[in-house]
């Protein structure tokens, strides 16, 4: 069975935010939070790159290895969910996550931690599908409608690509295979800053 | 004898102090990285197809 995966290609990132807007709205999150966001690399300078970033649902997920009270669980598509009543809100998943997915809302003075929100890849979590309490707690079960993340179907430059990770893959194959099978960004130019 | 009321001393203590605990020693010990909350229904559902078509119709080049 094929895993559930997002990919973003910085090639075609306009940093619009479109993505973390209608992450926002098809999930009502609470303010300050942001399941998803865009990255900037060389902001307003030559070669500048974006890249949207939210949780990326980890085949050896670390948040989930660190986890003291494992509230974390793999759907059989490999999503990574979380289930709320179990989250103790430690932030031990914040600091193992390389991409900063986990997100805590303030639910009290001082900034004490609520329990912890991430990317549920449009997937809700353990409550019945699409329900008022696992919307309430984890936003829209789109997955259950037979839909796909949101963030991904309104990218309007489909730079943001999710879904199965073998056709993501074979999508972006032909992309830049039509780019004449390069990638300027991660390849050596960049690494070491070599002039072309 | 005097080994004996010793004996029964730190005995009857013993019970004493043990009264005191209101602790459970009914537990369950569970095993580290197993996920222990409740099961998400959408683990039974067959919906690759769907999505796969929605996303070979969506998100594909035009």
């Amino acid at each position: 069975m094929a895993r559930m995966k997002f990919f973003c290609d910085p090639e075609r990132c306009i940093e619009c935010n479109g993505c973390v807007t209608a992450c926002n709205n098809e999930h009502d999150v609470p303010e300050g939070i942001n399941r998803r966001h865009v990255v900037t690399l060389r902001d307003g300078e030559k070669g500048e790159k974006s890249v949207s970033v939210a949780c990326m649902h980890c085949t050896d997920a670390p948040c989930a290895a660190v986890c003291p009270v494992d509230c974390f669980y793999f759907t059989p598509d490999g999503i990574v969910l979380h289930d709320k009543n179990l989250c103790i809100g430690c932030g031990y998943c914040f600091y193992a996550c390389p991409f900063g997915a986990p997100q805590f809302p303030e639910e009290s003075a001082f900034g004490a931690r609520g329990k912890m929100d991430k990317c549920t890849f449009c997937a809700g979590g353990p409550p019945a599908d699409n329900s008022v309490e696992e919307y309430r707690n984890y936003g829209r079960n789109r997955i259950a409608e037979g839909k796909l993340p949101l963030c991904a179907e309104t990218c309007a430059t489909k730079a943001l690509l999710g879904g199965d990770g073998d056709i993501v893959a074979d999508i972006y194959r032909k992309r830049v295979m039509k780019r004449g099978g390069t990638l300027d960004m991660w390849r050596w130019q960049a690494a070491y800053n070599f002039k072309k | 004898m005097k080994t004996t009321a010793w004996l029964l001393i730190a005995f009857f203590l013993l019970i004493g102090l043990s009264a005191c605990s209101d602790e459970s020693r009914d537990f369950t010990w569970y095993e580290p990285g197993t996920y222990k909350g409740d099961q998400d229904p959408l683990l039974s559902k067959d919906l690759h197809q769907d999505l796969n078509d929605r996303l070979k119709k969506g998100q594909t080049d035009r």
